[in-house]
């Protein structure tokens, strides 16, 4: 229940009351100045009296009243629910935007003033936080250099014996492992510092598709995976091109990585009310419901026991949301489990610009 | 041939001074961009090896001081991997070639020798390595008298191969150059359009032309 209302409620009951005690009151006044004449008609009058009193008067009274409390809390709570509506709006990613205060130095000004004291606190952790990703990720590329060559230089040396050469080279198999990751942290850890700006231009989003089916399709060829382009309507997007060809390398990569021998991978582009939609289905394990949520967090893998089975940096999917997002779209993520999964990408209608390009 | 290698971090400058030294090169190190400008000025160097990052005054700023001094010298420049800016800003700033960090040291060797041939090398269109003719016109590609259809992508691989004949070619370098990735894509792409390129040119043929170098790259020579 609303405070309004309990309070309202309670107004209500306290006003009844007090009818009631007033009532009495009243019909005890009237029968005392009546004392002498004990008669039934005597008893009669006092209590029309007495109701007169109470439903004319009384209960006017009362309904005005309540009429007159209720409007009195609305105004009273009506800041409260304009900062419930601004609190709702907050996110990681507008802690630094301050909650407008009224001013008026009373208790609700004070309590938005904590609050945007404590928001600029959190901004303050969640700022350091990035900042500590992107310099350990920055650190990090040096010694990877120096040891990849060091490794380099080892494994030029003619004494070595096979062993101990698989074992050099096995190391810098897990170095560019590494590398990658790194690569792909940064790229994220700068994304969400805001130090990515990307420029976009007119983008023929289905020859890109085309590209990247053609690769896929040799890349799944020694798993005995088929790829095919379903659908392929023609599509302009404004975007940046590097970045959406990662984007659709992600996506066929994962779909041929996480998939079963002799699976199938369909590919379709297709022109929906105002954007393009992309959907990229395979066969496989898929991940179950309960994790489907979380599949675009960093690092994540659907399957414990299965990931170490697969190569890969675990940012695939953390970096083709960001991609998706930064263009204005959408991206999600279905899948029935040992069936079809299914990832869905959507980007907003091309501007005229890139509409011109289509009829090139 | 005289090198001059700028780069902060002293493990990284120490080995690539060891390799280039073992491959006959004299090297000069220096750590500092101010350092870099002052040992340029003095001496007449063949090649600059120039790291952006750098403490104070970085990479590209030193390199568009040397070429506002009228120095000449072929720059290569060490970028992070991703920054596309960087590189562009490197080459419009007078870099004749970038290598992307963490670099593969066979590669950064291969890079600084060419340095020295950058400007007289004039771009052939057909293309010859052994009995390996590839033209880069009508995009045909023959070996003997046999004569092999090509994919837009396999060609663009076997001319970027036959370009560098004999210089070894890092998996990252052939993703950026062949597929234009400014990022490592983590998966075998390159391996397997080597591999169907390899059934193609070199299976039926002897000698073999297309070599793995483990842990590297691959390599195009007779």
């Amino acid at each position: 229940m609303k405070i309004r209302a309990r309070v309202t409620l309670w107004y209500a009951a306290i006003l009844t009351v007090s009818l009631l005690i007033m009532g009495a009151g009243t019909y005890q006044e009237i029968s005392e100045q009546l004392h002498h004449d004990h008669s039934a008609r005597v008893w009669q009058h006092a209590l029309d009296e007495t109701s007169e009193m109470v439903f004319d008067v009384g209960l006017p009274a009362i309904i005005l009243g309540l009429l007159g409390g209720w409007l009195i809390t609305r105004r009273a709570l009506a800041p409260v629910t304009e900062l419930t509506r601004a609190v709702e709006q907050k996110s990681d990613h507008n802690l630094r935007e301050h909650l407008q205060r009224s001013g008026n130095g009373d208790e609700l000004d004070r309590l938005t003033e904590v609050f945007n004291a404590m928001t600029s606190r959190l901004d303050g952790s969640f700022q350091r936080i990035r900042e500590f990703t992107l310099h350990a990720s920055h650190e990090l590329k040096t010694p990877l250099t120096v040891m990849r060559g060091e490794l380099e230089t080892a494994l030029g040396d003619e004494h070595l014996t096979v062993a101990q050469k698989e074992l050099l080279l096995s190391q810098v198999d897990e170095i560019e492992r590494l590398a990658r990751i790194v690569d792909g942290l940064t790229l994220l850890t700068k994304a969400d510092t805001g130090q990515i700006k990307l420029e976009f231009e007119p983008v023929r989003l289905d020859e890109l598709v085309r590209e990247s089916v053609a690769d896929a399709k040799i890349l799944a060829q020694p798993q005995g995976i088929k790829v095919n382009l379903a659908q392929c309507d023609e599509t302009a997007v404004s975007g940046n091109r590097d970045r959406l060809r990662q984007m659709l390398l992600n996506l066929t990569d994962n779909a041929i990585k996480y998939n079963q021998p002799d699976g199938t991978v369909a590919i379709s582009l297709s022109r929906v009310g105002a954007g393009a939609e992309l959907k990229i289905e395979n066969t496989g394990a898929g991940v179950p419901l309960e994790l489907q949520p979380r599949v675009f967090e960093r690092f994540f893998r659907g399957d414990r026991s299965h990931s170490s089975a697969v190569e890969g940096c675990g940012l695939g999917l953390s970096i083709a949301q960001w991609i998706v997002q930064s263009h204005n779209g959408s991206i999600q993520f279905t899948s029935r489990p040992g069936e079809l999964t299914t990832v869905t990408v959507r980007l907003p209608e091309a501007t005229t610009n890139a509409k011109e390009l289509l009829a090139t | 041939m005289r090198v001059l290698v700028v780069e902060d971090e002293k493990k990284t400058a120490s080995f690539i001074r060891k390799a280039l030294q073992a491959e006959g090169f004299a090297v000069d190190v220096c750590h500092r961009g101010d350092e870099a400008l002052a040992a340029a000025g003095t001496a007449s160097f063949d090649g600059i090896v120039l790291d952006i990052m750098l403490p104070e005054r970085d990479g590209l700023s030193v390199l568009r001081q040397l070429r506002e001094q009228q120095n000449r010298t072929p720059v290569l420049l060490l970028s992070a991997r991703g920054a596309v800016n960087e590189r562009v800003e490197g080459l419009n700033a007078g870099a004749d070639d970038y290598l992307p960090k963490p670099f593969v040291i066979a590669e950064l060797v291969a890079r600084v020798r060419a340095l020295g041939r950058r400007g007289s090398e004039s771009k052939p269109t057909v293309l010859r390595v052994a009995n390996l003719t590839l033209d880069t016109i009508s995009h045909r590609a023959q070996r003997g008298d046999k004569f092999f259809d090509l994919t837009a992508r396999e060609f663009r691989l076997l001319e970027f191969l036959m370009r560098s004949a004999g210089r070894i070619c890092g998996r990252m370098s052939i993703i950026e150059k062949v597929w234009d990735y400014d990022f490592d894509p983590g998966t075998n792409l390159v391996d397997v359009y080597v591999k169907r390129l390899r059934e193609k040119i070199d299976e039926e043929f002897e000698p073999k032309l297309l070599h793995t170098v483990r842990g590297v790259g691959y390599v195009l020579k007779e």
